[in-house]
């Protein structure tokens, strides 16, 4: 039955248990009814009483009367009226009375022009402060790099409050003061430290809380070139809106996904982009290390390929149809192809997509039991969040990692190394804290848990409920996508290939084997007997640079392409600007007429990898089979492309069926004795992001983080491809005899997490 | 009498005419420059502050209001956090001479002043950076200086300082 209320005469749908604000917002009326404190993500509070309008009762008894529409539950055949003279008045008194200390900030305020105060303020009619008064001032925090406050602009509406510590479970950020002082921030100037602070930006209705990021490069909203985009800093897959002017991208913001994202991002998410930007970004084709043009270092490399002699390795940072393109040359020069860079890797991805279908998020934050495997904040952060509503909502959160993560004090923590977590995920099935609920879910950052761990959960969730649900993270956009080239151990035939000197030359797309990718050890080793091989990507890298011949490809918000993220959902990108070159001054660059005059603009973008791909396609006089090949493996693995602003579309069944015959890999074995290697990571930290300054000034030290116990202050490892020299970082969340380091540190000692290690402790610095 | 009121309207235009005789009407302009009114519209220019400062905060009213869209500025920040245009330029061979930038302007930065007609030989000419437009002077607004009733802090001015303003509030304080 359809539900209906009407407002001003007007039929409004809603669904029971809406608000009728909830309603009107989601019926796109709400030009009608002004409102502040309600955010369809943080509920209604009924603080600002901005939101009135007048309700007749169905009987004649009761006289009209003026509410909170935020806070009246929507009700069949609900007469409301919001276009008689008292309730306008009482909108427009209500927006004088928070506009009385409101400084006259709009031309130097970043919320100007999405500002939704002055949208309100302009819709109710209120022009003129009666008030003429002195005005209430606050000094400002200082709250880190991403996230500027400006207090004089509160309306005490309270969604940054809700926001940071109801949603996001938030310690470092609270109300303070009494009475009309009340102000909004840190006990003392530091860094807000919720890896979602940046959302503060998008929730508070006013200028007190803008991007600081965005402030150093600003331009106003209705300049910006906008459009859909993917988030590609994880496997999560959130849906963003980046915004750009002049050729350059200035900020991300949210683009709601229900299912996934929500109304939110991770500060990963949002503030991750200046990678476009970077100095370091290679923007030009080089040979040997020497800026060339594209036809130069294109034909040299098809004179390569030409050999025959080639290998091509794909990778999980880019996106589809990019690791297709490859796939497809690989295949009409009949040449050896990964998508991965290790054989570890590989049967992660393999292991990861035999994993029956993983739960949205919007499914994980209804869930009731819900264990989480390792530190999921730093790979994923959003799927982090979600644990966190669920845990609003009631949830029983169990964590099981080698240490202390902030979910983890949240909910039952159970310290376990690394090899320990493998046997525990196995005995989950019986283990009380799935008991009694109705909708269990368990999520495993992949790389912690590794290959045979993720089998062990495959096999638990088979003992489990039908409605159980298990999701495995990696923060790698599209590892998903990747692994349908993962199914028949195409790296260790590459590198085999290599190892007997039938290939010497490799064409790499996005990958950094020679630099912190999975495996790196073991292809430094493997380098020797190449003779130069090329890249594609789009920073810089240790393989970048001894890279022969370099060929730079556009950032993600400049191009179109696919994404397959954790649940198997294949989203679709636009490209939302072309890089130009920004005319700053029209004398000097003669020719340029500006933008605003109509004039020319300048594309210096380097172009997509397909579009390389094709070019070497057709020097190799393949283009032809090229392209038929492409399009049937596109055709193949999503016969109906989403569009960029469809919700995705989910990989059949019958692909993910193909994986699940993968079988058990084996285990490391770790004696009780030996130190363990678990990873470090932290939200902010991935291949991309690392280029970005001002994320990046919040990074942790880079080191080794053991439990206190140790008395040392730096120690060396050994692994089988060369030692890791590393100060130590005593942590006290850290579990007995596990070794912390990031992935850098992996790659240089050719280990995995989980596995043993042998340590040299050393007193010295 | 119609044909009486015909002569008497006749000899009204001819006495017209004959009392211009002897006067000069004729302006030559250009050679001769014109007076004009004080609140002509004239090319606009960029204003500066009572203290020299340079006033315009790159706030792109100017642009978003402007009708033939030939205004273009990118906002920069100073290391004192003031807002400022990095570039601001004006296509010439567009402004229409409406006035709406200035009115839009909410910090008087941007004032049409009297000049009105140059010629150039190449379109580019007619792009106006902003040294070409940033004058010296307050223009017709000399007291107003837009930082002195903005809430925000900067240089000089603390926080409680600018016009109609109370001293910060103690948001420590629990007193009622
Ligand atoms: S918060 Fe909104 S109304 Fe207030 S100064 Fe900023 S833009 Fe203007
Ligand atoms: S800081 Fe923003 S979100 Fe928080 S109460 Fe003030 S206006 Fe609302
Ligand atoms: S959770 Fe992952 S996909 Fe979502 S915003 Fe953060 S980094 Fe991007
Ligand atoms: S409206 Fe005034 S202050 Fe704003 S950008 Fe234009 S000239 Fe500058
Ligand atoms: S939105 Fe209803 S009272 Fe604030």
């Amino acid at each position: 039955m359809k539900h209906v209320f009407y407002l001003d005469g007007q039929e409004i749908p809603f669904v029971p248990g809406q608000n009728v604000l909830e309603a009107t917002i989601a019926a796109g009326q709400d030009r009608q009814i002004p409102y502040f404190c309600f955010h369809p993500a943080l509920g209604s509070l009924g603080a600002c009483r901005q939101c009135a309008v007048k309700m007749y009762s169905h009987d004649s008894k009761h006289p009209p009367r003026i509410t909170m529409a935020c806070l009246l539950p929507a009700s069949d055949d609900l007469q409301l009226v919001t276009l008689e003279n008292d309730v306008h008045t009482e909108h427009r008194e209500i927006i004088e009375l928070l506009m009385t200390n409101h400084p006259l900030d709009c031309p130097v305020c970043d919320e100007g022009g999405q500002c939704h105060l002055q949208d309100m303020t302009v819709q109710t009619g209120h022009s003129v402060r009666h008030y003429g008064g002195p005005k209430r001032t606050y000094r400002n925090q200082n709250l880190g790099p991403l996230v500027y406050q400006e207090m004089n602009r509160c309306i005490t509406c309270y969604r940054c409050v809700r926001f940071y510590q109801d949603a996001a479970l938030g310690e470092d950020f609270g109300v303070f003061g009494s009475r009309n002082r009340v102000s909004f921030g840190r006990l003392e100037d530091g860094p807000l430290e919720s890896p979602f602070s940046g959302n503060l930006v998008e929730v508070c209705p006013t200028g007190v809380f803008t991007d600081k990021v965005f402030r150093h490069d600003y331009v106003r909203v209705w300049d910006l070139q906008q459009g859909p985009s993917v988030c590609p800093h994880c496997a999560v897959g959130c849906n963003t809106t980046p915004g750009a002017r002049l050729g350059t991208l200035r900020r991300i913001r949210n683009r709601q996904h229900p299912e996934i994202n929500g109304h939110f991002l991770c500060d990963r998410g949002r503030y991750a982009f200046p990678y476009v930007t970077a100095h370091s970004r290679p923007l030009q084709p080089r040979l040997k290390g020497e800026t060339s043009r594209q036809e130069a270092v294109l034909r040299q490399l098809a004179s390569r390929l030409e050999e025959g002699r080639s290998g091509f390795l794909g990778s999980p940072r880019e996106d589809l149809q990019s690791n297709l393109g490859l796939f497809a040359l690989a295949d009409c020069l009949h040449a050896p192809f990964a998508a991965v860079t290790s054989s570890w890797a590989e049967a992660l991805a393999q292991q990861c997509l035999a994993l029956p279908q993983a739960p949205s998020l919007q499914e994980v934050a209804a869930a009731d039991r819900i264990v989480v495997i390792g530190d999921l904040d730093s790979i994923a952060p959003m799927a982090g969040f979600a644990v966190r509503q669920a845990l609003g909502r009631g949830a029983r959160l169990t964590v099981l990692a080698s240490s202390r993560t902030g979910l983890a004090r949240k909910g039952d923590y159970r310290p376990l190394r690394p090899s320990a977590l493998r046997d525990q995920v196995a005995q989950l099935a019986d283990d009380p804290c799935l008991q009694g609920g109705r909708v269990p879910v368990l999520l495993a950052t992949a790389e912690t848990l590794g290959p045979s761990g993720l089998y062990a959960l495959r096999k638990t969730l088979e003992k489990l409920p039908a409605n159980a649900r298990a999701g495995a993270f990696v923060n790698r956009p599209n590892l998903f996508g990747a692994a349908y080239f993962a199914a028949d151990g195409h790296t260790e035939r590459l590198q085999q290939a290599l190892r007997q000197r039938e290939i010497n030359h490799l064409l790499c797309l996005g990958a950094d084997p020679l630099g912190e990718d999975w495996g790196a050890g073991a292809w430094r080793t493997l380098s020797s007997g190449l003779e130069g091989f090329a890249l594609l990507d789009m920073v810089d890298s240790a393989t970048a640079r001894a890279a022969e011949a370099l060929l730079p490809v556009a950032a993600f918000p400049e191009r179109a392409g696919l994404f397959v993220n954790y649940e198997g959902r294949i989203q679709a990108f636009a490209p939302v600007y072309q890089r130009e070159a920004q005319v700053l001054h029209s004398a000097v660059h003669g020719s340029g007429f500006p933008d605003a005059a109509g004039g020319m603009k300048h594309p210096l973008g380097p172009p997509s990898p397909l579009f390389w791909l094709g070019r070497l396609a057709e020097l190799l006089h393949v283009h032809e089979a090229w392209q038929k090949r492409l399009d049937f493996y596109l055709h193949f693995l999503c016969p109906a492309a989403p569009d960029p602003d469809s919700p995705g579309v989910l990989l059949p069944d019958t692909i993910r069926a193909r994986f699940e015959i993968a079988t058990l890999p084996l285990p490391p074995t770790v004696g009780p004795e030996q130190w363990e290697l678990d990873i470090f990571r932290w939200y902010g930290g991935e291949t991309l992001a690392d280029t970005a300054e001002d994320l990046q000034s919040l990074a942790p030290l880079r080191g080794l983080r053991v439990h206190p116990d140790v008395q040392a202050a730096s120690a060396t490892l050994q692994g089988p491809c060369g030692q890791l020299h590393l100060p130590v970082i005593p942590c006290e969340d850290m579990v007995q005899g596990v070794i912390a380091i990031d992935q850098e540190g992996f790659a240089e000692l050719g280990l995995y997490p989980g596995d043993p290690v042998e340590v040299t402790w050393e007193q010295e610095p | 009498m119609r044909m009486w009121r015909n002569f008497v309207d006749l000899g009204a235009g001819l006495w017209t005419t004959l009392r211009q005789l002897g006067r000069i009407s004729t302006v030559s302009y250009p050679e001769a420059p014109l007076n004009l009114p004080p609140r002509w519209r004239g090319r606009p220019t960029l204003t500066r502050d009572p203290d020299g400062d340079e006033r315009c905060v790159a706030c792109q009213l100017c642009s978003a209001v402007c009708p033939t869209r030939c205004i273009e500025l990118q906002a920069g920040e100073r290391a004192d956090t003031r807002r400022y245009p990095l570039t601001f330029r004006i296509n010439f061979s567009r402004c229409i001479y409406c006035g709406l930038c200035e009115e839009a302007c909410p910090t008087l930065a941007i004032q049409l002043l009297d000049e009105f007609a140059f010629s150039k030989q190449h379109h580019a000419d007619f792009i106006y950076e902003k040294d070409a437009l940033l004058i010296d002077g307050t223009g017709k607004h000399p007291h107003y200086n837009f930082y002195r009733h903005s809430g925000v802090a900067l240089g000089d001015k603390n926080k409680g300082e600018g016009i109609n303003e109370k001293p910060p509030v103690n948001v420590r304080s629990n007193l009622p």
